[in-house]
């Protein structure tokens, strides 16, 4: 008995630690204004969540400096979005117990969607920054917007890329390019690699040779599937990597003595994250991958607002974080300053206000960071050709911007990549 | 029938407790939570009937979660019926599983029936997410929202008395297992399978019908579920997580106890809600503390109150009696 | 040749599995946490001490098993004598706790451990590896030909062994139980601690990392028979050779798959694993 009174007694302790710990949330000020942060701070993809919420961070503390949101200071309250009944259920708890009116996030598609549809049953605002899901958007959601293209978009510009400017460098056709596709799993894997899929075959006749998908966090050796395709002979690999799994491929590519000519992804994580490049250093030279701009842009292309804008960007990452800006404080970023944008416009939360004041917004590419645009279709997307979208490539360690060639000072090597131990 | 409530005393102030909320409280939140807490006490219950009432433990209940899940879903966006028709397609097909299960309940024991359950609802998980034609794959499914009852497109007051009417049902389920004549024979062969097969008890056939009906309640709240938050996705409904989730709530609340399942998730849900709230706001990267503290909680509660709430509150009640007892004895003396 | 690799590392972490799932009857569901651990012990110590994962191996053995024998103490011990279900479900809450304590500590980003090993190619029997991979293979097969040993040679192990058979009749023969568990425990913890160590360079390093690793070892322990470490390590072998062959032939997608209707199908037909005992899986206390 004595020792479930102390088991008692230790649990209480524990949880009113956990009180103390946490303290109570701040009343709302009367010259602030407060909206709702929704990523995922625990579990597999915590690593991202963190990082768009730096991003918030940042951005919010540049417009704080510039006079807040309607004329008050702009706050936040954030909730951990760890699994899609977690997302819904601190939706709400965002709306009814903070009060919030305007919610952002959440990064990924599987939390998007439950997220989106606990604000629409409040008739609250979900303002989305980086979730691709092409069918967010579709389901009728009159006051859920997204900043960021969706995957299909992603996949539109691979292709581009690949078409327009790497095609003609091999001196081929695009009917002739053999192209084999490989992801990871998830919903973002599978919505970038099926629309460029369907871009490849329909617009350009590329031939597919491979399609294979695999879960990301359980793969711990990529050698069968690199023997496979390399018996392929493909041209090009379009490869989404999420994590792990890219490091895994390239290593292991260079281990089998796999040539292609190209391999070409999209988004922040993967190829397309600091850790690829922390993993194999130099050694991960030649690799594209789709995102926001990196060194090499050239911030004289845009306009001169858009300049300034992202001048002081970069700047506040460089003080919050030491580094340059990474694809998560990018998206969230530039979601958050358009939030701005539209709050200034429409002076109210009112959704109709709202809705009228992100339609009428219309900004040519080079506006604001990252180089967008702004226009919004009527189901709530940012138009493909606003959010213009850049080709990096790895470098000596660094990922630089490479196309297009107006925005940036740099230019893509090693096309088509020579041999492994020569690509210096 | 009088007699029932007044026996079941706990379960009629939970319930009507339950029933009284969204008449006093209007907050959506508070609500939602009380929507989730019955909602998962449902599915805790139903595992219960496996798990607790015939002692299978399984950890792969969101294999029927999931079935669940999807077909409503499908069934709403593929073939554009209502939910409930799929609901009952989801059930027909985890009752087939299920006896699946069953069959494997009568071959393995203890922690191997356990990795099994758990192995089936994994390869459930990979087929549908590779089933990209049918299922949408890995990127899930969002099930729209139709206002009207047809479509369970209901508001959160009509959700908690949704909930709150299969949490009773099942719970009726749950005291007719303890005072029928099956439920005694499942007793008897989760106690002592030789034993009851001794006496003539079918102890075989039991359990594989023990398993399909836990599998075919589970289903009905994975459809409900896939209307309530309105996005469906693999990696989640047949996660272990969730299968963790159904069992932890029985064994904190009280394993074979028909109110057990119910008062684990309220305190579960209740905590695990509370502590990521007060959480989420901490400097960047320091969120993770509640789930450090749910899980000392956790060990701490399965550790020292094995018996679960249920249990202990079944004890307390008991040795006040027993107390009561001597005094009045001594007191005749 | 690389399966055999491959099954090496998963030997290691699944000898240690089979010893406390043999010996004490618990499912360990956070034995993959301290995998992740051994590979952050590997990633810190590799970072800030520039220490090659393979010396530190001298380390993380005492230390995990240190560790191990603190888990028992603090956590294990009140529920060996518990149902399955208690001990299943305060072993879940103890890997929560744990991927968290790395998830605030560490962050959730990926690390990365990179030795010079990393990058020696060798290429043998028309296929290549790099020497971390062989060094892992190698170091792995020592560490459980020698917990082998000393299962079947010294004194301790035979008090194991016997324990593993009839927990009752040993405490009647004398044995000290819960000493025999702890050891027990503390040595399955070192060994899947060392493992992580050796793992760390091939994968990524990052708080849910175990989760990959405990499925696929209970597979592999269950097909190698509760309790047998030769079977142990002549499951590995299958299952990797299963998930290579299967990647090969039909697509990396639908590997797990395999080994989870392989799993299945063991059950179903020889739940006793391949080389375990029959009649085992129907006691299953």
């Amino acid at each position: 008995m004595r020792i479930r009174r102390f088991a008692f007694t230790a649990l209480v302790l524990l949880l009113g630690l956990g009180v103390l710990i946490a303290g109570s949330s701040a009343q709302t000020l009367s010259g602030e204004y407060k909206i709702g942060i929704l990523e995922p701070l625990t579990g597999p993809l915590a690593f991202e969540g963190k990082r768009h919420l730096e991003g918030y961070e940042i951005v919010r503390d540049m417009i704080n400096e510039r006079g807040g949101v309607m004329g008050k200071k702009l706050v936040f309250a954030v909730a951990d979005a760890t699994d899609p009944t977690a997302a819904a259920s601190e939706a709400n708890r965002l709306i009814t117990r903070e009060g919030v009116k305007i919610i952002t996030g959440t990064f990924s598609s599987r939390l998007c969607g439950a997220a989106s549809e606990a604000a629409a049953r409040h008739n609250v605002i979900y303002w989305e920054s980086s979730c691709v899901d092409p069918r967010f958007n579709k389901r009728g959601l009159r006051n859920a917007y997204r900043t960021e293209i969706d995957a299909t978009g992603f996949g539109w510009y691979n292709i581009e890329f690949i078409a327009k400017h790497l095609v003609p460098r091999f001196n081929m056709k695009p009917n002739q390019l053999k192209i084999a596709f490989l992801s990871e799993d998830s919903s973002y894997g599978q919505g970038v690699t099926e629309s460029a899929r369907l871009r490849a075959k329909q617009e350009f006749g590329m031939q597919e040779v491979a399609l294979e998908y695999y879960n990301w966090t359980t793969i711990n050796d990529m050698t069968p599937v690199v023997l496979k395709l390399k018996q392929l002979q493909p041209d090009i690999v379009h490869h989404i990597g999420f994590g792990n799994d890219a490091v895994l491929f390239w290593r292991q590519s260079r281990e089998q003595n796999f040539l292609f000519k190209a391999l070409v992804h999209a988004g922040a994580t993967g190829y397309g994250g600091a850790d690829f490049g922390k993993a194999l250093g130099n050694d991960a030279n030649g690799v594209f991958a789709l995102l926001e701009p990196g060194p090499g842009f050239r911030i004289e292309a845009l306009r001169p607002e858009g300049q300034a804008i992202e001048k002081a960007f970069r700047e506040a990452v460089q003080k919050k974080t030491g580094g340059i800006p990474l694809g998560g404080h990018q998206l969230a970023g530039s979601g958050l300053w358009i939030l701005k944008l539209v709050l200034d416009k429409a002076g109210s939360d009112d959704p109709e206000k709202f809705r009228q004041a992100v339609m009428s917004l219309d900004l040519p590419v080079g506006s604001i960071m990252n180089g967008w645009g702004i226009k919004f279709s009527d189901i709530g997307q940012n138009a493909n050709d606003r959010v213009q979208h850049y080709m990096l490539q790895w470098q000596d360690g660094q990922l630089v911007t490479v196309w297009p060639e107006e925005f940036t000072t740099l230019r893509a090597k090693w096309i088509p990549l020579p041999a492994w131990d020569q690509r210096k | 029938m009088l007699g029932l409530l007044a026996h079941r005393r706990g379960a009629v102030i939970f319930f009507g407790v339950a029933a009284l909320v969204p008449v006093v409280v209007r907050d959506a939140f508070f609500l939602d939570s009380l929507v989730l807490i019955l909602l998962w006490g449902s599915l805790s219950a139903a595992w219960n009937v496996a798990g607790g009432y015939a002692g299978q433990v399984s950890i792969g209940h969101a294999a029927f979660f999931g079935i669940g899940a999807y077909s409503a879903a499908l069934m709403v966006t593929r073939f554009g019926r209502n939910p409930w028709l799929g609901m009952l397609l989801g059930v027909a097909l985890s009752l087939l599983a299920g006896l699946v299960i069953g069959f494997l309940s009568n071959r393995l024991r203890g922690p191997y029936f356990a990795l099994s359950t758990i192995a089936f609802s994994q390869v459930l998980l990979i087929a549908v997410s590779r089933w990209r034609g049918f299922t949408a794959g890995a990127e899930g499914i969002p099930v729209p929202f139709r206002p009207g009852f047809a479509t369970l497109g209901l508001g959160h007051v009509a959700w908690v008395y949704m909930a709150l009417g299969v949490a009773v049902l099942y719970y009726l389920v749950a005291v007719y297992l303890e005072r029928s004549r099956l439920g005694l024979q499942l007793a008897g062969v989760r106690e002592d399978e030789d034993a009851a097969e001794a006496i003539g008890v079918a102890s075989r056939r039991l359990k594989v019908v023990a398993v399909a009906a836990s599998a075919g309640l589970t289903s009905v709240c994975g459809s409900l579920w896939a209307q309530y938050v309105g996005f469906v996705d693999p990696a989640y409904v047949f996660s272990v997580d969730l299968s963790v989730r159904f069992a932890l709530n029985t064994i904190i609340g009280g394993t074979g106890t028909a109110l057990g399942p119910y008062l684990g998730s309220m305190l579960i849900t209740t905590v695990e809600t509370y502590l990521r709230a007060q959480f989420s706001g901490l400097k960047t990267g320091f969120t993770g503390i509640y789930l450090i503290l749910y899980g000392a909680v956790l060990i701490i509660v399965v550790r020292f109150f094995p018996e679960g709430l249920a249990g202990v509150a079944h004890r307390w009640r008991a040795t006040r009696l027993s107390r009561a007892r001597a005094v009045g004895a001594a007191g005749s003396v | 040749m690389s399966t055999i690799l491959l099954g090496g590392i998963y030997a290691l972490v699944a000898v240690g599995l089979t010893l406390i799932f043999g010996v004490m009857r618990v499912v360990n569901f956070a034995h993959g946490e301290y995998l992740m651990l051994g590979m952050y012990l590997a990633y810190w110590a590799f970072t800030a001490l520039a220490l090659d994962p393979n010396l530190v191996l001298v380390i993380a053995l005492p230390l995990f098993f240190l560790i191990g024998l603190l888990t028992y103490v603090l956590v294990m011990r009140g529920v060996i004598h518990a149902s399955h279900n208690v001990q299943i479900f305060t072993t879940f809450a103890l890997s929560i706790l744990l991927q968290n304590v790395a998830l605030v500590a560490f962050s959730g980003d990926f690390r990365y451990v990179r030795p010079w090993e990393l990058y020696v190619v060798i290429r043998a029997a028309g296929a290549t590896f790099n020497l971390s991979q062989v060094v892992a293979f190698l170091i792995a097969m020592v560490l459980t030909v020698a917990l082998f040993a000393f299962m079947k040679w010294t004194h301790t192990g035979r008090v194991m062994r016997a324990t593993a058979q009839d927990r009752d009749a040993a405490t009647l023969m004398g044995i000290d139980t819960d000493r025999v568990y702890r050891i027990t425990f503390a040595i399955g913890i070192a060994a899947v601690g060392a493992a992580g160590v050796l793992v760390a360079p091939l994968y990524a390093v990052y708080p849910t990392a175990g989760l990959q690793f405990v499925l696929l070892a209970y597979v592999v322990v269950v097909l190698g028979g509760l309790g047998d470490m030769v079977g142990a390590m002549l499951g590995s072998l299958i299952v990797a050779a299963v998930e290579v062959a299967g990647s090969y032939l039909v697509g990396a997608a639908w590997k797990e798959i395999f080994y989870f209707i392989l799993f299945i199908l063991v059950l179903v037909f020889r739940p006793a694993g391949l080389f375990g005992q029959r009649g085992a899986e129907t006691l299953g206390v």
